[in-house]
């Protein structure tokens, strides 16, 4: 069974709470996609584990290399301005993935997990369904 | 002594027409399907496998493994495909096919329709052509198909669609966003239409009423009021005695004797045990990709490059529709959770564009599901991530707006399906292989309907509008259709005005392989009607 070392999960857990931060409704981890996310490493063939955990390990390592702290103690606002930074593919330590493809998926990953339906382990109690007024009536 | 007089290949919309019309005309009827009848339970709700978004999967047949095909796309980059991928232009297999989980528009095609080449001519390097048929010889199966399976439409459409009866169910009353439309085309001084569909909005044929859901396109209906193949035509072919049903079964090649001539078919059935079946005729419905693909696998020492192909027209012209859209905000919230969602339509656009060919419907979207919003229709100017994003998708779900619809294609002889003998299905035969983009003169008529969708947006109350610039590819997918042309001339065409393969007298099409070009709307009524009017040719034929 692949799972992530305890490092790899703060740092998936901060980002993708930078992806969707919580306000008065919760952020990505608190409604669930860390649990879509771990369906979907281990029930989905196509889902790319490598380019997952290298990822996470060089965004830690990126993050390190600019401030000197690990990704998930930096502020949110440095969490935003490294992760714009990846985005578009700047930066200065060696990644063995591309930086960017790794940013849209892990995104697009965030996205499903928040706003499909809880069937799928994350939008816990349907709680960002709630948010913008997707109602299931029938 | 032959075992079946007829055997349908497919239990979509073409084949569940063609076995019901010929078990009640008494025929021996065997038809066989390589998915499976499914529940509404086992079609489930998975926003993330479904028939509107098949991101890590869908919801019906054909398997994810064992059914690549081969795309190549423009820049004639190879990949082998699962269904769900993007390129391999999927369509449900199940029982019922597409109808099983469609969105269930039950547009007719426009008389001009049928006749796009002596209208505007014909583009350079494009196979735009007249059908050697026209509306008046659809219009009786047209009518059959929306009583048989029970169309909800407005009177109204009597002015463009002449018809010699009302249809069976009153349409559908539009939503909020409905609403807002039919203001914004009175406004334009446009064709205002309510969209006919094939679902029931009062209790028909002993099936129960539309409730409004908010998953209809791409899902199956809660409470079995969206009117396919599945729970209309085919119960009424089983219902017969003569027409047995058999559900995974992978259809491998269609037989013929030393002369050439179709004998029957060759089967896998869901045990892997092979069966050869003997029948009068022969009926391909398996969709445009897999019928075409089937015809080509099919070659003998008689037919070297597969059945009907003999001037190399099988698989060419493969068409769908491109979308032409656009989408945009209103100030004040049009969302009301009223399924379907799609209800208002215009057919302003359809013909007598000056500058360009053809054109097509538009009309207002399903439901949309938050996660297609996300991934499919933002602005293009947005954030994808962090708290402007959030904010947005929280501040404008219930006050996005979207109309589209589908832009009637230019045909290329180059668009097409062959087969690929390198990679090969879990049965061991050759993939379908798709290439080749639509005419260029699609991109062109596309990009005028994306700029009526956006007047429409705005004159609809929507203040800001966005959409996107429609590029050159190949399209097919649940419309997919042209693959087996029908035409007078066997050196151009496939199969003859009823349907029938040139050069066989016993070997027939029945699903939108057969379409000339796709019209300016969905295409499953003119699938329906065809089959209607293919399956009645057979029965006359003994």
């Amino acid at each position: 069974m692949t799972v992530l070392t305890d490092p790899q999960i703060q740092t998936l857990r901060a980002a993708v709470d930078r992806i969707i931060p919580e306000d008065d409704y919760p952020g990505a981890w608190g409604a669930g996609v860390g649990e879509y996310l771990g369906r979907q490493m281990h029930g989905n063939p196509q889902f790319p584990r490598d380019i997952y955990r290298a990822g996470l390990d060089a965004l830690d390592v990126e993050a390190q290399l600019q401030t000197g702290e690990p990704f998930c103690a930096l502020s949110a606002a440095a969490q935003d301005d490294l992760l714009a930074q990846i985005e578009i593919g700047r930066v200065v330590s060696s990644w063995q993935v591309d930086p960017a493809a790794f940013f849209a998926f892990l995104v697009h990953y965030t996205m499903e997990g928040y706003y499909s339906d809880p069937d799928n382990g994350g939008n816990q109690d349907g709680i960002a369904w709630k948010m913008i007024g997707f109602e299931v009536r029938g | 002594m032959t075992q079946y007089d007829v055997i349908v290949i497919g239990a979509g919309a073409g084949g569940g027409v063609v076995a019901a019309v010929l078990a009640e005309a008494g025929k021996r009827v065997l038809l066989l399907e390589r998915g499976r009848a499914q529940s509404f339970d086992e079609l489930g709700r998975d926003h993330l496998r479904n028939h509107r978004l098949s991101q890590h999967g869908h919801s019906t047949g054909p398997e994810l493994d064992g059914n690549p095909r081969v795309f190549v796309d423009p820049a004639g980059q190879e990949r082998v495909l699962q269904p769900h991928e993007d390129g391999y232009q999927n369509n449900a297999a199940a029982v019922g096919g597409g109808t099983r989980v469609f969105g269930a528009q039950a547009w007719r095609f426009l008389p001009q329709d049928f006749q796009m080449a002596t209208t505007y001519g014909v583009p350079a390097d494009s196979s735009l052509a007249d059908w050697p048929i026209g509306y008046d010889d659809l219009a009786p199966y047209y009518e059959r198909a929306e009583w048989e399976l029970g169309v909800a439409g407005d009177e109204g459409n009597r002015a463009i669609w002449p018809r010699s009866r009302p249809y069976p169910l009153p349409p559908m009353s539009p939503g909020r966003q409905g609403v807002v439309l039919r203001q914004g085309l009175a406004s334009l001084g446009w064709d205002t239409r309510a969209v006919p569909l094939l679902i029931n909005t009062e209790g028909y044929n002993n099936r129960a009423a539309c409730i409004r859901c908010q998953h209809c396109v791409g899902f199956a209906c809660p409470t079995d009021a969206k009117n396919g193949t599945h729970n209309t035509v085919i119960p009424r072919a089983l219902a017969t005695g003569r027409c047995e049903l058999v559900t995974e079964a992978m259809v491998t090649l269609i037989d013929t004797d030393s002369a050439g001539c179709v004998s029957g078919v060759s089967y896998v059935d869901r045990e892997g045990h092979h069966h050869q079946l003997q029948a009068a005729a022969v009926v391909c419905a398996a969709g445009a990709i897999e019928t075409a693909r089937l015809l080509l696998n099919s070659a003998s020492r008689m037919h070297p490059r597969g059945l009907g192909n003999q001037h190399d027209q099988v698989g060419r012209h493969l068409q769908g529709h491109y979308y032409a859209g656009a989408a945009g905000l209103r100030a004040e919230p049009v969302f009301d959770g009223q399924g379907p969602g799609v209800s208002t339509a215009t057919c302003e656009f359809n013909h007598g564009n000056r500058e360009v060919i053809g054109g097509g419907m538009l009309a207002d979207d399903f439901i949309v599901l938050p996660i297609i919003l996300w991934k499919r229709m933002l602005p293009p100017d947005l954030p994808r991530w962090g708290q402007a994003n959030k904010t947005f998708m929280r501040e404008n779900y219930r006050r996005f707006l979207q109309v589209m619809g589908p832009v009637h294609e230019i045909p290329s002889p180059e668009a097409r399906v062959t087969v690929d003998t390198s990679v090969q299905d879990r049965w061991g035969l050759p993939v379908a292989r798709l290439s080749g983009t639509t005419h260029p003169e699609t991109v062109r008529t596309a990009a005028f309907m994306v700029e009526r969708a956006q007047d429409w947006l705005e004159a609809s109350g929507v203040t800001r509008v966005w959409s996107r610039k429609p590029g050159l590819y190949l399209s097919a997918g649940q419309h997919q259709a042209g693959t087996c042309r029908m035409g007078a001339d066997p050196r151009t065409s496939v199969v003859d005005t009823c349907g029938r393969v040139h050069g066989h007298d016993n070997l027939y099409v029945a699903d939108a392989s057969v379409h000339v070009t796709n019209g300016g709307f969905n295409p499953v009524l003119t699938i329906l009607a065809l089959a209607y009017r293919t399956a009645e040719q057979i029965a006359h034929s003994g």
